[in-house]
């Protein structure tokens, strides 16, 4: 028995427009990669970029916005604390700071 | 609970509780694998960041062309796969099974088109000496492992999608395989898509020279 479909689902001109978003999310990081901005900043810039990519994709290509809710609460805050311990508590993060490999 | 409330399982006769997310098994469990591989592209992803940021002298070997002209495309035949995988899966939750099948098998091409302009790349790259570990510009060695590491594991998945689209197309036409197999399958696609989405910017763009 097939199960129900939660909420009702965008039409295909929809999914277009996010098709074009994400193109143009992609022109906008190639365009900030020859602005010639510090390694540091260049990396958060791309980083916020990707994350709202991956934000479009997940609620609309991967229709998570159209699921239920608890479905979203199950998985989406125990992958941001996933990665937040990972990026920032995990201690071999912090070793790989001050990692130096000598040239081949 | 009503009837209309419960599932039937696999075994004739057994009845279940109804799932509290709504949707059917192998997709709860399609993601609960995308979230435990987000965790080991996270893993990689911030070693590599941590890694870029702490060296200086990091070699960045990407010229606009052909390195970045060649990610960029694969990353219009990633994102339109994605588009394309979404129009199947709408087809088969609609019966519409040629149309859906069609989807697929340009999902399927697509894919196959992104895994060969990534092996070209891969193809030039050790044609100029790079290895995992072994730069042939004489800097650190860092780059080729986390770019091979990285990129090859996304090839991997890319891979793997394939042959997932060819296998579940091949079944669902014979009527084997329903709706629901096409919509998980989608699913896996459009994570292979969303890991892209990150490789491309921090892997290929920030490495651009």
């Amino acid at each position: 028995m097939a199960t129900r479909v939660a909420r009702s689902r965008p039409t295909i001109t929809a999914y277009l427009v996010v098709w074009i978003g994400l193109l143009l999310i992609v022109v906008v990081q190639v365009l900030l990669t020859y602005a010639r901005l510090p390694a540091g900043r260049l990396l958060a810039a791309l980083l916020v970029l990707a994350l709202v990519q991956a934000a479009l994709a997940l609620f609309y290509f991967m229709n998570l916005k159209y699921e239920r809710p608890i479905l979203f609460w199950s998985l989406i805050p125990y992958l941001i604390f996933a990665m937040f311990m990972l990026d920032h508590v995990w201690p071999d993060a912090l070793r790989l700071l001050h990692q130096r490999l000598p040239p081949s | 609970m009503s009837d209309a409330a419960m599932t039937v399982g696999a075994r004739p006769g057994a009845r279940m509780e109804e799932s509290p997310y709504g949707i059917q098994s192998k997709k709860l469990a399609m993601w609960l694998f995308i979230v435990a591989d987000s965790a080991t592209f996270g893993a990689m992803l911030f070693a590599y960041g941590y890694l870029r940021l702490a060296n200086p002298d990091w070699t960045r070997p990407f010229a606009f062309w052909p390195a970045i002209a060649n990610g960029l495309a694969m990353t219009v035949l990633l994102l339109t796969s994605a588009l394309t995988m979404v129009a199947a899966v709408r087809a088969a939750q609609a019966g519409e099974k040629a149309t859906s099948l069609t989807w697929l098998t340009v999902t399927g091409l697509l894919g196959l088109g992104f895994a060969v302009l990534h092996l070209v790349e891969w193809s030039g790259l050790v044609g100029e000496g790079w290895r995992l570990f072994q730069n042939p510009q004489g800097g650190s060695v860092l780059f080729g492992a986390t770019f091979f590491s990285i990129t090859g594991l996304s090839l991997l998945h890319v891979i793997a999608g394939i042959v997932a689209i060819a296998v579940v197309a091949t079944k669902y036409r014979r009527g084997r395989l329903d709706a629901g197999h096409v919509e998980t399958t989608g699913l896996y696609w459009q994570f292979v898509g969303l890991v892209w989405m990150f490789v491309f910017p921090l892997v290929y763009l920030m490495n651009a020279r």
